[in-house]
C-alpha cells in the first residue's frame, strides 16, 4: 500500500506537511519520499512537473493516481483508509460540521499568513507598498485573534473532543506562525494547542527536518 | 431534514451557489433561504454575523451546525446525506482522487478570475500597476488553458471527474462566472461544451443566479483574454 505511494515535499510546507501526517496518522508509513529545496527551484524541476504540471509541491503519487492537492489527498487517504489508523472524520455530526468548517477556513488563515511572510517573495519590487503590507499585517493579526477565540469556545482539538482533518489541515500553518516568533503569552490558547499537539506521533514524526535545533524568526513577535 | 437548514445568499457568488446545487443535488429542497444584497452591504448584517462572523456569504446552518465555508458545507451535506439524492463523492479510487484534486484546483480557477474581474477590490487605489494587471491576465490564460486541456473529452456523464460529482459543483459556477464576464467561447470550446453540456442539468437551472455583481459595469471584463 504505503510503497505504491510517492511523496514529493518541501520542508516546512504546510501543505506538504499535512499529506505526510495524514499518511502517519493512516499507517501509511513507509511511502517513498522525497525532500526536495523550494531554494533551489527543484519544485520546477522535470521530476516534479511530470506528477504536477503546476510546478508545486506537494505532489503525490498511489501507484498511477495523482493528487497534489493537499486537502484533496488529505481527504483521499482518510476516504481509502477508513478501517486503518486513526479516524480523522468525527462520528457526531455538529464535530464533523465543525471539522469541516474549520479545515477551510484553513485556507484562509495559510493565505493570510503568506500575505505577510512571504510577501516580498509573491509582490515584484516595483509593486510593493507600505500600505499593503501594513494592511495584510493587520489582517493578519485579525486572523489570528480569530482562531484563539475559536480555542477558547471548543477544545483540545478544532473540532472539539476528537483529532480530525481540521488538525491535519490547520496545525502545520499554526506551527509555522510560531515559527514565526507568534508570542505564546499573547495567544495562549493556541500556544497550548501548539504544544499539545507538537508530541503527537504523527506530528513529531514529520516535524520540518529544517526546523530542528535551529532557531526561527521573529516577524510575528509583535502580534 | 431541510426544514431545519437555513441559507443566506447572494446572486452571482459561486460560492453561493456551490452549496444551492448541492442541496438540490441531495434532494434537500425545502430548506430555507434568504437572497441578500451584496450591493447594499447586507452581508455584513447582523443577521449574517450572527451566523458567520467574517460577514461573508454563504451563511449556512442545519440545525444548530453552522458551515459556512461553501466547499466545507458540500462536503458536509454529501456525507451526511450519502443515501438520498445523487451521489457527488466516486467511489472508484481514481475517480475520488481525480475529482478532490479538480475540486480544490476550482478554487485556485476562481481566485485567478477574481484577480482579474475584481482587481480594483484587492488593490486599491495607489497600489494599483499595469505590471500586476498584465501577470493577473497572463496567469489566468495559463490557468483556463489548463482547464481546457481537462476537459479535453469532455461529454454527458464524462464531466471533471467522470459522472456529475462535487468538482462540478464547485467548478461549474466557476465557468459560468467566466463566461458572464465575457470569456470568448470560440477560444474556449472545451470549456463552452462543458457550460452547454451542464447548464440545463435540474439542480443548476433550479438555482441559476439572478445576477452577476455589477455586471453592468464589467461583463466584458474577460473579452479579450
Amino acid at each position: 500500500m504505503a510503497k505504491d505511494m510517492t511523496l514529493l515535499w518541501g520542508p516546512g510546507s504546510p501543505p506538504c506537511w499535512r499529506v505526510m501526517i495524514a499518511l502517519e496518522e493512516k499507517n501509511l508509513q513507509g511511502y517513498n519520499s522525497k525532500q526536495l529545496s523550494f531554494e533551489k527551484g527543484e519544485h520546477k524541476s522535470q521530476e516534479v512537473l511530470d506528477i504536477n504540471p503546476r510546478g508545486q509541491l506537494p505532489a503525490f503519487k498511489h501507484g498511477n493516481i495523482i493528487l497534489n492537492e493537499s486537502y484533496g489527498a488529505c481527504l483521499y487517504l482518510e476516504e481509502q483508509f477508513k478501517s486503518q489508523g486513526n479516524k480523522l472524520t468525527p462520528e457526531n455530526k455538529a464535530e464533523a460540521a465543525l471539522m469541516y468548517q474549520r479545515m477551510f477556513e484553513g485556507l484562509t488563515l495559510f493565505q493570510k499568513t503568506a500575505q505577510v511572510l512571504f510577501y516580498t517573495r509573491f509582490v515584484p519590487e516595483n509593486e510593493r507598498h507600505d500600505s499593503a503590507l501594513k494592511r495584510n499585517t493587520e489582517d493578519l493579526k485579525a486572523e489570528v485573534k480569530l482562531w484563539e477565540k475559536y480555542l477558547q469556545g471548543t477544545g483540545p482539538y478544532l473540532a472539539g473532543k476528537c483529532f480530525s482533518l481540521a488538525d491535519v489541515i490547520v496545525f502545520p500553518v499554526i506551527a509555522f506562525l510560531f515559527r514565526f516568533g507568534l508570542n505564546e503569552e499573547h495567544f495562549p490558547k493556541l500556544a497550548a494547542y501548539h504544544n499539545t499537539l507538537k508530541d503527537r506521533p504523527s506530528i513529531k514524526n514529520t516535524w520540518p527536518p529544517n526546523w530542528k535545533g535551529t532557531p526561527g524568526q521573529d516577524a510575528l513577535k509583535d502580534f | 431534514m431541510a426544514k431545519s437548514m437555513n441559507l443566506l445568499w447572494g446572486a452571482g457568488s459561486p460560492p453561493c451557489w456551490r452549496v444551492m446545487i448541492t442541496l438540490e443535488e441531495k434532494n434537500l429542497q425545502g430548506y430555507k433561504h434568504k437572497l441578500l444584497s451584496f450591493e447594499k452591504d447586507e452581508h455584513k448584517s447582523q443577521e449574517v454575523l450572527e451566523i458567520n462572523p467574517r460577514a461573508q456569504l454563504p451563511a449556512f446552518k442545519h440545525g444548530d451546525n453552522i458551515i459556512n465555508e461553501s466547499t466545507g458545507a458540500c462536503l458536509y451535506l454529501e456525507n451526511q446525506f450519502k443515501s438520498q439524492g445523487n451521489k457527488l463523492i466516486p467511489d472508484n479510487p481514481a475517480e475520488q482522487a481525480l475529482m478532490y484534486q479538480r475540486m480544490m484546483e476550482g478554487l485556485t480557477l476562481i481566485e485567478k478570475l477574481n484577480m482579474v474581474v475584481f482587481y480594483d477590490f484587492y488593490a486599491p487605489e495607489g497600489e494599483r500597476h499595469d505590471s500586476a494587471v498584465k501577470r493577473n491576465r497572463d496567469n489566468l490564460v495559463t490557468e483556463l488553458q489548463l482547464w481546457e486541456s481537462y476537459l479535453e473529452n469532455v461529454a454527458a456523464d464524462r464531466y471533471l471527474a467522470g459522472p456529475f460529482s462535487l468538482a462540478d459543483v464547485v467548478v461549474f459556477p466557476n465557468v459560468v462566472y467566466a463566461f458572464c464576464y465575457g470569456l470568448s467561447a470560440g477560444r474556449y470550446p472545451k470549456l463552452t461544451k462543458y457550460y452547454s453540456l451542464l447548464k440545463d442539468r435540474p439542480s443548476i437551472k433550479a438555482t441559476w443566479p439572478p445576477k452577476w455583481f455589477h455586471i453592468e459595469q464589467r461583463s466584458e471584463s474577460l473579452k479579450d483574454i
